[in-house]
């Protein structure tokens, strides 16, 4: 298995409620959490935070786009951050997942040095590790209805620019809509294999009607013009 | 990356006693007398006092030092888990060897420990340089010159307080200032070197961008565009997080350009010019060895200060 998150930067309008979603669910989950805020209320505010929504601008105007960027442990199949773990606190599942014992971690900090994508982030007070489970506690959670059995960022994700599933099996949905549609890992040039996908943005299709309408407007704007010129 | 004073100290404090170590381990093997049975008894703890501040050091650096312990589980694929267990190898090992040594005996078992404990402190200064050298993501670490100069700036460090020892409690003084020598030239030119790539590769084809970081390459990008550089437009958040503290370390030029000075003056030039005057005093010798760590501190400051760790790209560089 290799499960994982598909994320549309077609449809992404950077909104953050993944982010926060995630930060309320994991916050308080027994696998991950708690994920510390530093001076919440304070001048210079700072916490942990497993997904960040970076936004980026691609192009120069007026041929640019605004590129809602959302990031989270993309749970390479070939992960550095397990192999250089000293004490075996980070490790890889059959499932695919990456996760941190927060039993074992000591805090060396050499697995996020060890991510180039910048997946994990140090609790300085709890002194481990904190990543992305993919919301482990929810997917296999029977108790909750099955279509409830998802990250909390797919389930809050108000343009369902997020999906989750099994990447290994051809048929899965995210398997699919990938394929269709050019999804891509981030930096495959570093060999991390990461499962998780990016759909690039749409090409638009040409509207329908548009370069019609277009066309008959300045028709219509020229024949009401002639007669003002006429006189 | 940030640079982190307890991982500056104590690279630089156990890889110079390590250094010594392997260097003290070898004289002993020298069948010209290198060091007085004196000096030998005093540098072995010496070294060793040395590697422990740095380990002290290093675990200081730990978030939870309570687990520290657990570090020993991962020898197969960890490099930070090889030192700590080949490291925790050398300590009751050299102090058999320092038994050895004490009670004066000769012959085989003597001289298979000294073997023993050369070998496992260049495996120690290895392993410690693996560490940065096997991360993928800062390209400036990843290449050979990073063991070469670990191993190197150590046996430098080392055998100048070698040096101290040999004048202080009996030795050839000569022959270690011949020995430094010839190790501080090769230091300094692999350090050039390690400095020379690392500018070369900053602005080298195969430097990584923030379009291949969000995969412009990949389509995203405009409609109807080719080729489109991107920018960071918002980070998401307003103030600093984990990754810009760890990562996203600027340190100014002046300043940088300053410490380089500092440790190639302190660290290479002062100690070369003392070693060319002829070592006579042990205090000169002892106080030119601390000049010399603390010009490695600088370097070693720069060592991280310098190193571009990829997920800057994420943050706003063009290119790592």
């Amino acid at each position: 298995m290799k499960l994982g998150l598909l994320i549309d930067l077609d449809t992404c309008v950077g909104c953050h409620a993944c982010a926060t979603a995630c930060k309320e669910w994991n916050g308080s989950s027994s696998v991950s959490g708690p994920l510390s805020d530093y001076e919440p209320f304070g001048a210079d505010p700072s916490g942990v935070w497993l997904n960040r929504v970076r936004h980026y601008e691609v192009g120069d105007y007026p041929a640019s786009k605004t590129i809602n960027f959302p990031m989270s442990c993309l749970h390479c199949e070939d992960a550095d951050c397990v192999s250089v773990c000293p004490t075996g606190a980070s490790y890889k599942r059959a499932d695919g997942i990456v996760l941190v014992d927060q039993e074992k971690c000591m805090g060396c900090n050499l697995c996020a040095w060890a991510c180039p994508y910048g997946a994990r982030e140090l609790d300085q007070a709890t002194g481990t590790m904190k990543k992305c489970t993919l919301c482990v506690d929810r997917i296999y959670d029977v108790l909750l209805p099955p279509e409830d059995r998802q990250p909390a960022c797919v389930l809050a994700c108000p343009t369902h620019a997020r999906m989750f599933g099994d990447f290994d099996d051809p048929h899965s949905e995210v398997s699919r809509v990938s394929a269709d549609r050019g999804g891509f890992g981030l930096l495959p040039e570093l060999g991390y294999a990461p499962v998780n996908r990016y759909l690039p943005p749409r090409e638009p299709k040409p509207l329908p009607g548009v370069d019609d309408a277009r066309a008959l407007l300045e028709r219509g704007l020229a024949s009401l013009a002639s007669p003002v010129i006429r006189r | 990356m940030k640079p982190a004073l307890s991982i500056v100290f104590f690279t630089v404090a156990s890889g110079a006693g390590l250094g010594l170590l392997a260097l003290l381990a070898l004289a002993d093997l020298c069948p010209v007398p290198l060091l007085s049975p004196a000096a030998l008894i005093r540098g072995l703890p010496l070294a060793l006092l040395l590697i422990a501040a740095g380990l002290a050091s290093s675990v200081l650096h730990l978030a939870k030092p309570s687990n520290a312990w657990r570090a020993f589980a991962r020898f197969r694929t960890s490099w930070l888990s090889r030192e700590a267990v080949l490291a925790a190898l050398l300590f009751p090992l050299t102090f058999a060897y320092l038994a050895a040594v004490a009670l004066d005996t000769a012959g085989m078992a003597r001289a298979l420990l000294s073997i023993v404990v050369c070998l496992l402190s260049w495996s120690v200064l290895f392993c410690t340089a693996m560490i940065y050298a096997s991360l993928k993501p800062i390209r400036q670490w990843r290449t050979g010159w990073t063991p070469a100069a670990y191993l190197l700036l150590g046996h430098w460090s080392g055998a100048l307080i070698a040096i101290a020892v040999a004048v202080g409690y009996g030795g050839e003084p000569v022959s270690w200032a011949w020995l430094a020598a010839g190790l501080g030239v090769a230091a300094l030119l692999v350090k050039l070197g390690y400095w020379h790539h690392g500018a070369a590769d900053r602005g080298g084809k195969s430097a990584l961008t923030l379009e291949q970081a969000i995969g412009v390459p990949q389509g995203v990008r405009p409609p109807g565009v080719s080729v489109a550089q991107a920018r960071l437009f918002d980070a998401g958040h307003t103030q600093r997080t984990f990754l810009t503290d760890e990562f996203v370390f600027r340190i100014a030029r002046q300043h940088a350009q300053a410490l380089r000075g500092a440790a190639l003056a302190l660290g290479f030039g002062i100690p070369l010019i003392w070693l060319a005057t002829g070592p006579r005093h042990w205090a000169a010798a002892a106080s030119v060895a601390v000049l010399a760590i603390v010009g490695l501190l600088a370097e070693r400051w720069l060592f991280f200060s310098d190193a571009r760790h990829t997920v800057r790209l994420y943050h706003g560089d063009a290119r790592t």
